[in-house]
């Protein structure tokens, strides 16, 4: 088994909805919690995270793009995190899951020097590293509905963005949507194998020149008829 | 306040700096963030970003406070004209929905002198700015009721 994330980056809106869900089930949980808040009222807060979200732009305006990029632990396959812990708390097990024993750790920060993608974060309150757990206190849960044992990031996103499932199974939703549309591995040069796999976004919408014969004289004319087709066309192609 | 990356360098402005936004009803102090992605007659900010000293129990220096803008204070509550003894005005929001008229607001946009920072305008801490607020939050401590848990044993 090798349970893990798919995020579609086409449409992801950046919303943080995922990065919030999973503070408020994981800051709460017996396994994972607390996800220390420093200074929350005050000037400067801060605090631990399992998911982040970042924002790129690419390109310039028209022909521009922002990029949504939520980022948790990819639960490497061979993760550099678990061999570099010198007491045994990180562990990789069966189902692929990188966990943290939060009663061995001792807070030394090797494994998030090894993490290549800064899915890490030590608590500074407690003294124990922090990462994402897949939830794994919500997807055994047979207390649950069966459709709500996932993530809870999976379950908060509004966009259906993310999901989740076992990449080992090429049957799964997520190993089905990574063969059709060329889902692919964060940084895989580095050879850690992540589990957890990203749909690349579209291309940026065509924005025509003022110049165009469809911009200049619109709707009447016939040959901006076939632009408008053959536009529709490409758009239903990517 | 993001604006277009061509508009600010038009305006002599750059990505931090404070600005005054004006319109005919009023006008308020923020910062600005260049953006590619905004159309170069268009600004645009997040709703409700601005809060009093003290609200939400932050304390006073919380960025809420001091960077934080709210665009309200540049909506008039009614539509111009029709002004007048006995004559009605007409709400400036959505008929339908009663929302706020975000959407078609003319605004200046010019670059503060300098010294001129902060969010502006600046109110009267709360009362509650004045509790004792923890310095660090653990949601064990606080623990969250709105998170269903089955009852594991």
């Amino acid at each position: 088994m090798k349970l893990g994330l798919l995020i579609d980056l086409d449409t992801c809106v950046g919303c943080h909805a995922c990065a919030t869900a999973c503070k408020e089930w994981n800051g709460a949980s017996a396994i994972s919690g607390p996800l220390s808040d420093y200074d929350p009222y005050g000037a400067d807060p801060s605090g631990v995270w399992f998911n982040r979200v970042r924002h790129y732009e690419v390109g310039t305006y028209p022909d521009s793009k922002t990029i949504n990029y939520p980022m948790s632990c990819l639960h490497c396959a061979d993760a550099a995190c678990v061999t570099v812990c010198p007491t045994g708390a990180s562990y990789k097990r069966d189902d692929g899951i990188v966990l943290v024993d939060q009663d061995k750790c001792i807070g030394c920060n090797l494994c998030a020097w090894a993490c290549p993608y800064g899915a890490r974060e030590l608590d500074e309150s407690t003294g124990c590293m922090k990462k994402c757990t897949l939830c794994v206190d919500r997807i055994y849960d047979e207390r649950l509905p069966v459709a709500e044992r996932q993530p809870a990031c999976v379950l908060a996103c509004p966009t259906h963005a993310r999901h989740f499932g076992d990449y080992d199974d090429p049957d799964s939703a997520v190993s089905r949507m990574t063969a059709e549309r060329g889902g692919f591995r964060l940084l895989e040069e580095l050879g850690y194998a992540p589990v957890n796999r990203y749909l690349p976004p579209r291309a940026p919408p065509v924005v025509l020149p003022e110049s165009d014969p469809i911009v200049a004289e619109p709707a009447t004319s016939a040959s901006a008829l076939m632009r408008l087709v053959q536009l529709a066309r490409g758009a239903l192609s990517r | 306040m993001y604006v277009n990356v061509v508009t600010a360098a038009a305006l002599g402005i750059a990505d931090g700096d404070w600005t005054w936004l004006e319109s005919q009803h009023g006008k308020l102090r923020c910062r600005i963030r260049t953006m590619e992605g905004v159309e170069p007659n268009t600004v645009w900010t997040w709703n409700a970003i601005g809060k009093i000293p003290g609200a939400w129990g932050l304390r006073t220096d919380a960025p809420e406070a001091t960077e934080g803008f709210l665009l309200n204070h540049l909506i008039a509550e009614h539509l111009p004209g029709n002004v007048g003894e006995g004559t009605r005005r007409m709400m400036n929001s959505d008929p339908i929905t009663g929302q706020a008229a975000w959407f078609d607001l003319r605004v200046k946009l010019t670059k503060c002198a300098p010294g001129e920072t902060g969010a502006w305008p600046r109110f009267d801490p709360l009362p509650a700015a004045a509790v004792e607020r923890p310095a660090v939050l653990r949601w064990p401590q606080w623990a969250n009721p709105q998170v269903a848990r089955s009852s594991a044993t």
